[in-house]
């Protein structure tokens, strides 16, 4: 027996088994594609057809729920293809670095070129750009105002010439990082023992979801500006 | 009036030859071709979003769609570099 709440669509129901056999037929295909190949980067890239599969998956609920469930499925995809990529790279680096007869060129980017962004508008404006995206980000809160933030994060680390990061600031980052944790998992607790408290446990969520994503949007911004900015 | 059944069996099917030109689909050795061969799948999947009525999960889609083809494109481009084996 199964029970489907009264509120999902008709039109969904008649769709459900269709999406489930769907995703499990790519996710199929993806993992049967990583266990044939060989190279670690090939295998980087096929996981996106997993994490699609996922997708399908959950989508097919069809309710607010999946919503729910896939904004953070991607965003832990996009946090471990970055993770992963960087542990590729630096492995590879000591490979090449511990063979004698092989030589480790200096420069390597993104942009084969240099790439520099010699705008006037890049040196005036980021400040208050930034600082009005900020304060409507903090303004939205959630999921949505954090990637605003974010933006205004990213649009300042890239503008500005300074390069390397203090470690002082990459500490606070991950502080900030704790933090919104906590009220997130507070913020859910407060939500099953005291149900009347449910505004103020929105908004811990919500605060926290937003520090959250715009320390993360600011950090891929600060890692992109090390290839974007040189000379 | 168009069904929207057509655009959900439509989002399956390029989802699914999607995923079978990145595994085994032409010219893969290449990991630039590999990655392009993604877009397809992630672009039927925006379709099944779509049917869903899932605004959010869809914008999130496309915007980390982005940002892991840049980063792959990084890790891709530097393997090169170094003269890795990819």
């Amino acid at each position: 027996m199964v029970m489907i709440p009264p509120y999902v669509p008709e039109a969904f129901l008649t769709m459900y088994l269709p999406a489930i056999y769907a995703g499990l037929i790519v996710g199929f295909i993806g993992t049967m594609a990583i266990a044939m190949k060989r190279e670690e980067i090939h295998i980087l890239i096929l996981t996106d057809l997993v994490g699609l599969a996922m997708i399908f998956v959950v989508s097919a609920v069809g309710t607010d729920l999946a919503e729910a469930l896939i904004l953070p499925g991607l965003v832990v995809e996009l946090a471990e293809t970055l993770a992963i990529s960087e542990i590729l790279i630096t492995r590879e680096m000591r490979k090449i670095e511990q063979d004698p007869r092989r030589n480790l060129s200096k420069s390597s980017s993104i942009f084969p070129q240099p790439f520099s962004l010699n705008m006037e508008i890049m040196t005036t404006a980021p400040n208050f750009i930034a600082l009005v995206l900020i304060g409507y980000g903090i303004f939205l809160t959630g999921f949505t105002g954090g990637a605003v933030a974010g933006g205004g994060i990213v649009l300042y680390a890239l503008s500005k010439k300074a390069r390397g990061l203090p470690v002082l600031i990459l500490d606070g980052i991950a502080g900030v990082s704790g933090i919104a944790w906590c009220l997130w998992i507070i913020g859910f607790l407060l939500f099953f023992v005291a149900p009347q408290y449910w505004l103020l446990s929105l908004f811990l969520a919500a605060c926290g979801l937003l520090l959250k994503v715009a320390s993360k949007v600011g950090l891929i911004g600060l890692l992109m500006r090390e290839d974007i900015d040189k000379e | 009036m168009i069904d929207v059944q057509i655009f959900f069996y439509f989002g399956i099917f390029l989802a699914i030859v999607g995923s079978l030109a990145t595994a085994w689909g032409p010219g893969v050795k290449d990991p630039i071709v590999r990655t392009f061969n993604t877009e397809v799948a992630s672009i039927g999947v925006c379709m099944v979003l779509l049917c869903y009525n899932h605004v959010l999960a869809l914008l999130t889609l496309l915007a980390t769609t982005v940002i892991i083809t840049l980063i792959l494109f990084r890790a891709i481009i530097r393997l090169e570099e170094m003269g890795a084996e990819v």
